[in-house]
């Protein structure tokens, strides 16, 4: 490597639109580590397409290459722009994949570029299973190896050393086959003579089957120096066989003894240093419960979901420590910011708490995808709960991914037993209710626990839970019972539901009688320091530690987990909110339980609360915090309500889509305007795209600007739809929809609606000023009509954008078609001449994902 | 579960559920920061006569095993945690935590904000006692205050009498002041043929086994309470035999060398700080678990080398004699619970054992 100390150019490779396996946490550690490269006097420069991107916002646009995330522009940047160095880490796996062909063509090489954080050796092999095998076997860790075999009897002689259950899988196969679990020799036979007909090569590999072992992860840090620092373990509750971005997954790890825990730490030390990762790195395990043997099962020296729920639930700033280690600092010369007391990187977290990720699954947007849970990952986002207990955090966790507005959880008491037993083995999307369901109806811990391979302790905390909720049942309005609730994580709207009361007498009962939450730090010394951290999740216990901020509070709700629909756009938008909060002099409260989300990093508000946005934890904030303004996402109807009935000043922001009028079938143009008072500024004049047959709004999820449109029909549309808008007196960002009317098929004004997150994030972009803020300060006051006056927005402007939404057809295994807004899971954005980005056939997605994808020379 | 309460000699008292044995119990209140290692954590002696409080929330949950016991017989005074299961893993299904503490008579209390405590004691200097009581009363209170702990805690727990465990390698005594397993795991796997001796052995009685090499071991306590006979008996010994000490060990051998010791402002059990090996200027991460420190200035230069050093409170945690193959670590080199990385000082005694064959 090169000297660090040199570096003056760095080039991020951006994680792309969000889709399955990655959401917002790449965009998120992006914006920390360029900030942390700032600091460095080091010029950081990025290529995404992501239209969502907050790490965009924070860059000069000369250093913003939005394109399509792909060899030959990375390419073709390094070429124009001559980085000193490329960093591979922050876009997920397709990013090392880039990098290393780059190396192979010789690009990297040819124009001098350090890849950071890792060696190219290290590269070729995260992308190579069998060198990275070699190496491991080198340092004798253990890995799961396949052997090709060509004939039955060959397989036979490999029996003894493998071991049943083992899996068959043909070398090559001419269809799309599956692994084979053999747990016999007459299974196995079944399994090879099949695949050697199957294989093209007529051959067939064996290898050890880990399912139903536990997988455990961990997550490390090394420098240069080989400095190592363990920063979280963490454990999926489901066994191997499920992904574990579908597991349920606990931290610290609850099932392990130190033994198995310290051998895995022991393990994740070899392997960073015999891969020579700067940075972060987080490894899977999978460990067999019966005799301590693990087996590592995947390496990636890369940000993730798992570093993400890491930093959380830890309070470690991996981003900002691992940008310093990137430029070559180590560990014990990081300075940490003043809050962490000792200021050193260095010390390994402990923490006193538990936290607990569930999944969210998309199949309600998405009913025809198969939704059973396996090796190839299907959720979109995920909510994590965290408490004093397992009970408390999984309770809290389970609250916030159910997304019910009144707080309750959903019955599964209707499945047949045998449905119940099927969807025991092969586990659904809804599997902890169903895990709940079996205990409910008589299972016994062990007896589940053999059946689904999940450790008995979760089963028995399970049962712990409908204990309590039995002694709920069982002694209404019983302050004791009250209490026992809430300290392992009841919500109060689920109290209220089996009491049949409302949440407002279950909060007069709790005040009377004063059980109060008491909020404790999310800190990395688990009390040894009086840490000054900013994360704060609830319980009820003795000391609370959480103080107001004081004067100017501004409380802004989260959206929860990622799911599909306009959540990556609601990211932008309320980190985009929180930043614009605090320069107007507020002090910033954030709650949230999106593990992944951007906003809910340390650095873009004074203050988290990872709770579940549910009215009785949002109530209790208040009540902390006394916030002079609450800022509640427009999709919340039933909080709003509630909130709308006490003495809160409440916004609803980004604005509710179903206050405004009825929506229109069809609309192929909208006019954006932002309107203050009597000034109605226009924004832009875009078309609105729905590939596909059915031309419906629900199906525009492609847009174009400026339209392609006459230049005096764009200013005739503006007109027409500043009329519109004065008539209805309405406020903020609006979008006025037009479509084709009558026999002329003349634009006529069919509807106006408060503009979508997505529109209003690719129209920030596409005119450079941040719309999101503009709204906010609309709502706090502090926009002034002579700095809106001056806003000059060329609406014929000869550079084009277009954004596109993508889904998650394919990873979900379903027909690609054409998606509705519900289903969006990201979207891609691209900017050129009017020709290059020129529509032939606005039905035809492929020809939309082609112009965005496109290669920019 | 019965309504228990910690209560602690500032006055204070915080109620919760009791689990394990019934006995009211008095002892010195510290807290654990470790994730993991509940078993190991209970079962060192060097929590004799210690109520400890656990900073992990979750406890419990693997139960009672049979390969992470520290000691057959624990000697902790309690358990304060914030929440307890109470589940057997083990092959036979027999053994949860719960049933585990009755069976040694030793109390447990849950439901406590074991956070607040572990806050509220680090601002507190010196040893405080605690007791885990059926009724926090003016009279609970008037025992706890009235309670004198002993200082005669390795009398207490480290063998009265030799015992050997055999292997072919090796010829090494241990001397035990509340041994822990995990030295002797170590030893065991580097095929040392082991004599456990009593703390009160001499000189003469170590020497007169011919060991290739001696250790002294981890133990609860002052090493001020031993008097000086120990002191006498590693003078004479590492001038002989290589010699590795392990925290109270290693407290002994500084001041069997002329160092002092301090005893810290709070106890410090946890496995997070920073480690830094000075000759290669290494970080790795041990458990500790110290009421005492080697106070720096005291080293005798001409005698002893410091070899490692706490990067978060500054603490001597190693030694070595600059004439002698004789060295000391503060932190448990042989983790259970906690990491590994010092786990090759083992090796390095063993090194030292075989250079002295020549």
């Amino acid at each position: 490597m090169q000297n660090l100390d040199d570096l003056q150019k760095v080039l991020i490779i951006g994680g792309g639109p969000t889709e399955i396996g990655h959401e917002t946490e790449l965009d998120s550690a992006t914006v920390q580590i360029i900030t942390g490269f700032k600091k460095h006097g080091v010029r950081t420069s990025i290529i995404d397409n992501n239209p969502f991107s907050v790490a965009l916002e924070e860059i000069q646009p000369t250093n913003m290459y939005v394109q399509a995330v792909t060899t030959a522009n990375v390419r073709h940047i390094i070429e124009k722009d001559r980085p000193d160095a490329i960093l591979p880490s922050l876009g997920g796996l397709l990013a090392i994949q880039i990098v290393q062909e780059l190396i192979e063509n010789g690009d990297l090489g040819r124009f001098g570029v350090t890849i950071l954080g890792m060696t190219a050796s290290t590269l070729r092999q995260i992308n190579n299973p069998a060198a990275l095998n070699a190496t491991l076997k080198a340092i004798h860790e253990p890995v799961i190896e396949a052997q090709i075999v060509d004939t039955t009897d060959e397989a036979m002689g490999l029996v003894e050393s493998i071991g049943f259950p083992l899996i068959v899988k043909p070398v090559s196969p001419r269809l799309d086959t599956n692994r084979t679990v053999c747990e016999n020799v007459d299974e196995m036979l079944n399994a090879l003579s099949q695949g050697f007909q199957q294989s093209r090569f007529d051959q067939c590999t064996l290898e050890r089957s880990v399912v139903g072992y536990k997988e455990v992860e961990m997550v490390a840090i090394r420098d240069v120096a080989d400095t190592k620092v363990l920063l979280c373990g963490l454990e999926n509750v489901d066994t191997i066989g499920i992904h574990s971005g579908d597991s349920i997954v606990v931290t610290p790890p609850q099932t392990l003894t130190d033994r198995e825990y310290q051998n895995l730490r022991d393990a994740t030390f070899r392997i960073a240093t015999e891969l020579g990762i700067v940075g972060v790195l987080h490894l899977h395990f999978a460990l067999n419960p019966a005799n301590q043997h693990f087996y590592v099962t995947k390496i990636a020296p890369y940000f993730s979901r798992g570093v993400a729920l890491a930093a959380r639930t830890t309070g470690y700033p991996i981003a900002l420590v691992t940008g310093a280690l990137l430029l070559g600092q180590r560990l014990v010369d990081i300075k940490l910011p003043s809050r962490y007391v000792k200021q050193t990187a260095i010390m390994e977290p402990t923490i006193d708490h538990v936290s607990v990720r569930i999944p969210l699954w998309p199949f309600q947007e998405v009913p025809d995808a198969d939704q059973h849970l396996d090796t190839a990952m299907k959720a979109v986002g995920s909510t994590v709960g965290v408490g004093r207990s397992v009970e408390e955090a999984m309770l809290k966790a389970v609250r916030s991914s159910q997304f019910s507005p009144r707080d309750v959880l959903p019955s599964v008491s209707n499945l047949t037993d045998g449905e119940m037993i099927s969807q025991l083995i092969h586990p659904l999307a809804n599997r902890i209710l169903v895990l709940i369901e079996a205990l409910r109806r008589g299972y016994a811990p062990d007896e589940l626990s053999e059946l689904t391979k999940i450790d008995n302790f979760y089963f028995v905390k399970l049962q712990h839970l409908l204990t309590i909720e039995q002694e709920i049942q069982d002694n209404p309005l019983n302050v004791d019972t009250l209490k026992r609730a809430r300290y392992y994580g009841f919500g109060d709207g689920m109290i209220a539901r089996i009491w049949q009361t409302d949440t407002a007498t279950i909060r007069h009962l709790s005040a009377e009688a004063h059980i109060t939450p008491t909020y404790k730090m999310i800190e990395p010394t688990a009390g040894e320091f009086a840490e000054d951290a900013s994360g704060y999740y609830s319980t009820f216990e003795y000391e609370n530690e959480s103080q107001p901020l004081g004067d100017r509070t501004a409380l802004v709700l989260g959206r929860g987990g990622n799911q599909l629909g306009p959540n990556s756009a609601a990211e932008y938008f309320t980190t985009e909110m929180l930043k614009q909060l605090k320069r107007a002099g507020y002090h910033t409260v954030l709650m949230n339980t999106n593990p992944n989300a951007i906003a809910i990093a340390p650095e873009f508000s004074d203050k988290q609360y990872v709770d579940p946005v549910q009215l009785g934890d949002v109530l209790n904030v208040i009540q902390i915090e006394h916030p002079d303004i609450v800022i509640v996402p427009g999709n919340r109807h039933y909080l709003t309500r509630e909130l709308g009935k006490l003495d809160v000043n409440l916004h609803v922001l980004p604005p509710d889509q179903e206050t405004g009028e009825e929506p229109p079938k069809i609309a192929t143009i909208g006019v954006s305007l932002f309107v203050h008072g009597q000034q109605k500024i226009a924004v832009g004049v875009m078309d609105m795209l729905a590939p596909g047959m059915n031309k419906s709004v629900a199906q525009v999820t492609a847009f174009r600007m400026p339209a392609e449109l006459p230049k005096a029909k764009r200013l005739g549309l503006v007109e027409l739809a500043k009329q519109a808008v004065s008539e209805r007196q309405v406020t903020g960002m609006i979008q006025v929809l037009f479509a084709p009317k009558g026999e002329s098929k003349q634009l006529a004004v069919v509807g106006v609606r408060p503009t979508r997150l997505t529109e209003m994030a690719f129209l920030s972009k596409v005119t450079g000023i941040n719309w999101v803020r503009m709204l906010t300060r609309q709502h706090i006051e502090t926009l002034d009509d002579a700095e809106l006056a001056k806003i000059k927005i060329d609406l014929n402007s000869s550079r084009v954008a277009l954004m596109n939404a993508a889904f998650p057809f394919r990873q979900l295994h379903v027909l690609n078609r054409p998606g509705t807004t519900d289903q969006e899971v990201g979207a891609t954005i691209a900017f050129g001449s009017s020709e290059a980005l020129t529509l032939s056939n606005l039905s035809d997605t492929a020809e939309l994902d082609q112009i965005i994808n496109r290669t920019i020379g | 579960m019965a309504k228990r309460y910690l209560i602690l000699e500032d006055g204070s008292a915080y109620a919760g559920e009791g689990f394990g044995a019934g006995a009211t119990t008095s002892g010195e209140v510290i807290s654990n920061l470790n994730l993991l290692g509940y078993q190991e954590t209970i079962t060192d002696q060097i929590y004799h006569n210690q109520i400890i409080i656990f900073a992990q929330p979750a406890i419990g949950n693997v139960g009672i095993n049979h390969d992470s016991y520290e000691s057959i017989l624990p000697t902790a005074k309690g358990m304060v945690v914030r929440d307890v299961t109470n589940i057997s893993t083990n092959r036979l299904s027999r053994l949860s935590l719960d049933e585990f503490l009755q069976q040694h008579n030793i109390p447990g209390i849950s439901g406590i904000d074991t956070r607040h405590l572990i806050r509220k004691l680090r601002q507190q200097a010196g040893p405080r006692k605690g007791s885990i009581v059926d009724v926090a009363d003016a009279h609970a209170f008037d025992q706890l205050n009235a309670t004198v702990l002993t200082n005669r805690q390795v009398d207490q727990v480290a063998t009265p009498k030799p015992y050997p465990n055999p292997d072919t390698g090796k010829n090494v005594v241990v001397i035990d002041f509340g041994l822990k397993h995990g030295i002797l795991r170590q030893l065991s796997e580097r095929r040392c043929n082991v004599t456990v001796l009593p703390w009160t052995a001499s000189a003469q009685d170590v020497l007169n086994l011919d060991p290739d090499g001696v250790l002294l071991s981890t133990g609860p306590g002052s090493p001020l309470d031993l008097g000086a006979g120990v002191l006498e008996m590693i003078r004479e010994v590492q001038a002989e035999i290589p010699l590795f000490a392990i925290g109270l060990g290693h407290e002994l051998f500084a001041l069997a060398n002329g160092a002092e010791l301090e005893a810290l402002p709070v106890e410090y059990h946890g496995s997070s700080h920073p480690i830094r090996r000075i000759i290669t200027n290494d970080i790795m991460y041990a458990t500790q678990g110290q009421g005492y420190a080697v106070i720096a200035k005291s080293i005798d230069r001409d005698r002893l080398i410091t070899t490692y050093v706490d990067l978060i409170n500054g603490t001597v945690q190693g030694l070595r004699h600059r004439d002698y193959p004789a060295f000391s670590v503060q932190f448990f080199a042989d983790g259970a619970p906690g990491p590994h990385e010092s786990r090759d000082l083992f090796d390095e005694f063993m090194e030292a054992m075989t250079a002295r064959e020549g």
